[in-house]
């Protein structure tokens, strides 16, 4: 019917403008509406998952640029200096060795980001939350579930009587 | 508008991927997450990139639905 304003799809039909009333189930989700906020959740999640994959990336590409860490007589042989680097949120740990081999790393434990500590008795890094161990010189996976070794700090001792770090190599 | 047992049936069934596909998403944000704390960037953009499948797939799901 061409007069029918019901004919036109989503226009408000002619017995409803006369005679108006509210359904409770009027203001009930359709299944179409419950459809479409499950597809805007997961576009929503999509977005997110984007967005963390890129801020991942970027973190990763920040390998820091070389800077004076600790003076060669304030850490002695077999002691640790903790510090941060490459940027003010990434927390690392230096270890002397011996008397001209130093190693550093990134103390954030490759499984789930836990902070790790050396156990000089066990001349290992050692994960607290998950059991994870690290070798205390390669920074590589010894046992527990970490499945790839401690991100290594570049480290140079300089005449200046300082231990500078380089760079941050992530390794596979 | 009356609606046949047939169509009932299919609505549902999209709905039902649709809540499925919306748990996946769930699981692959928490994925996601833990890629982030362990700074595992590969595992990161295959994260999105599944997801964004999903997407897609939902967003094709909904063209199934009775309008």
């Amino acid at each position: 019917m061409a007069d029918d304003d019901s004919a036109v799809e989503g226009a408000e039909p002619a017995w409803k403008r006369d005679f108006p009333y509210e359904a409770a189930a009027e203001e009930e989700v359709t299944r179409r509406e419950f459809a479409r906020y499950l597809v805007l959740g997961t576009g929503a999640l999509a977005i997110g998952n984007i967005g963390l994959a890129a801020w991942t990336q970027l973190r990763r590409v920040a390998g820091g640029e070389p800077r004076a860490i600790v003076a060669l007589a304030d850490l002695p042989i077999g002691a640790t200096h903790l510090f941060r680097y490459p940027t003010e949120a990434d927390p690392a740990v230096m270890l002397r060795v011996s008397e001209d081999q130093f190693v550093a790393f990134s103390q954030k434990c490759t499984h789930l980001g836990c902070v790790v500590y050396h156990q000089p008795e066990r001349d290992r890094w050692h994960c607290p939350c998950h059991k994870g161990d690290f070798d205390a010189i390669s920074g590589a996976v010894l046992s527990g579930p970490p499945t790839r070794p401690l991100d290594q700090i570049v480290l140079e001792v300089r005449p200046d009587g300082f231990v500078w770090a380089l760079g941050r190599e992530v390794k596979a | 508008m009356r609606v046949s047992p047939r169509g009932r049936q299919s609505s549902s069934a999209v709905l039902i991927y649709l809540i499925v596909l919306m748990s996946l998403q769930l699981f692959l944000i928490t994925v996601a997450a833990e890629a982030w704390l362990t700074d595992e960037a590969a595992l990161a953009w295959s994260t999105a990139a599944v997801s964004v499948v999903l997407f897609g797939c939902a967003a094709a799901f909904l063209r199934y639905l009775r309008p």
